[in-house]
């Protein structure tokens, strides 16, 4: 038993080292892009049903309200000093200018992700008030804080 | 000899003093409309008048309530020097104490009360098709609005744009209330949003290119145009070309009331205060708008 252990735990800790870096070799603009095109993802699931254009769901909506909550908890973390260019960003340098009021924004979209999970939507219509205002925030930090691209 | 070119140079200077002249209604019509302000608020969203006269905030462009403190500021940078809005807030400094008729002066013939020329950076050129009704509406509402003290000062043009007299002629040649798109499906809806696309909406001045002397070319109608403000280009809102072609009616119409586009991108850059006034309107207002635009000729 104590043998084979000994065996398992080079493998655990050779596992373990190549997960780390595999996420240490993404560098801060490449993980908060892939953790933006999971929340878009996400969106692409809820966003037909507020527009009309796919059934509600409510199982799938609260799906994609997770996928947001987890993001937002991590996104603030994604955006050290020195990482305002390279790789394509769209990271706009007002996210160092004016820290607190990117945070603020992160803030208000987290607030309400938790409004929609805690109001548990039904139905279309009490999915609109509580969800479209997720959105909304999407909008809200993206103008100011992202530049645009053609 | 001398005598025939002073009387020319004199003739040919009355001749240009004639061309240049400002004008405007010498009176309202029709003369028995009543003002409505909240109708007149439907307008101001439509119009998107807060987008340039809505004071900025900390240097950043006016949201939520800040939308109706309309002590101007704003400064547009354009190829011909800086414009800086003004106040048209119910102020001494703004539009308070205009008659109406000079405020429908303004908006439709582009003329101030003191009988001068505005410059087209406000677009009277496009609120000049909307219906005097409206206007009056309007006018209405701003008067229920905050009043501010104050104001920027002159715009800073480079020559000969900064003869404010020239505009005169530039309108004889580029301000026409006539429809655009005359010839379209007789459609209520279409018509509705011929009058708030072209009027009111103004979104020629942005989404169609300009000739050398700013005139809008008719012929490349909303078929996009580069950015006044220097960089990158103002889409094609056509059904030709690639921004939007493939967008259907309600992809339009949701767009204007969400800011989302049918990738679920969201609205950017100047446009995100366009939107912001569009979801002010009825969502037969902005159904409107995407039959309109569904209609116009394609431009690639």
């Amino acid at each position: 038993m104590i043998n084979k252990n000994f065996l398992r735990l080079p493998v655990l800790v050779a596992a373990l080292a190549i997960a780390s870096v595999a996420v240490a070799g993404d560098s801060p603009q490449k993980a908060r892009h892939e953790l933006m095109e999971g929340v878009l993802k996400a969106a692409k699931v809820v966003g037909p049903m507020l527009k009309g254009e796919a059934e509600y769901d409510n199982a799938a909506a609260m799906k994609s309200l997770a996928t947001w909550q987890s993001a937002a908890a991590e996104f603030g973390d994604l955006f050290p000093e020195g990482s305002d260019t390279g790789e394509d960003t769209e990271a706009a340098p007002a996210i160092w200018e004016d820290r607190a009021g990117f945070d603020a924004a992160l803030v208000a979209w987290s607030d309400a992700i938790d409004v929609a999970i805690a109001a548990n939507p039904a139905t279309l219509d009490d999915a609109k008030p509580v969800i479209g205002p997720v959105f909304g925030k999407c909008k809200d930090c993206h103008d100011g804080y992202r530049i645009e691209k053609e | 000899m001398r005598r025939i070119v002073v009387a020319l140079l004199l003739l040919g200077f009355m001749a240009a003093w004639w061309v240049t002249a400002p004008s405007g209604f010498s009176e309202l019509e029709p003369p028995g409309h009543t003002p409505d302000a909240v109708a007149g608020e439907r307008v101001f969203w439509a119009g998107g008048c807060a987008s340039c006269h809505a004071t900025p905030v900390n240097g950043k462009r006016a949201k939520g309530a800040d939308k109706l403190v309309l002590g101007g500021g704003m400064e547009l940078e354009s190829p011909y020097g800086v414009f800086r809005v003004p106040n048209i807030s119910p102020h001494a400094d703004g539009i308070g104490g205009w008659s109406m008729l000079e405020f429908v002066n303004a908006m439709q013939h582009g003329v101030s009360p003191a009988g001068k020329h505005y410059y087209p950076s406000f677009p009277y050129t496009s609120y000049a098709r909307a219906a005097a009704t409206d206007v009056m509406d309007l006018k209405a509402y701003l008067d229920t609005l905050p009043a501010i003290a104050g104001g920027p000062g002159d715009h800073s043009l480079s020559f000969p744009w900064s003869i404010r007299r020239g505009i005169g002629a530039w309108k004889r040649l580029y301000l026409d209330a006539a429809p655009v798109q005359a010839s379209m499906a007789e459609d209520p809806l279409v018509e509705r949003g011929r009058e708030l696309v072209e009027g009111l909406g103004h979104c020629g001045e942005c989404h169609t290119s300009r000739d050398r002397f700013g005139g809008l070319l008719k012929d490349r109608w909303l078929g996009g145009a580069a950015s006044p403000e220097g960089k990158g280009r103002i889409p094609n809102i056509t059904p030709g070309g690639e921004n939007i072609a493939s967008w259907t009616g309600s992809d339009i119409a949701y767009y204007l009331e969400s800011g989302f586009t049918p990738e679920f991108d969201t609205v950017g850059g100047t446009m995100v205060a366009v939107q912001e006034n569009m979801a002010h309107l009825t969502s037969a207002d902005r159904e409107a708008i995407a039959a309109y635009l569904k209609s116009v000729p394609a431009v690639d």
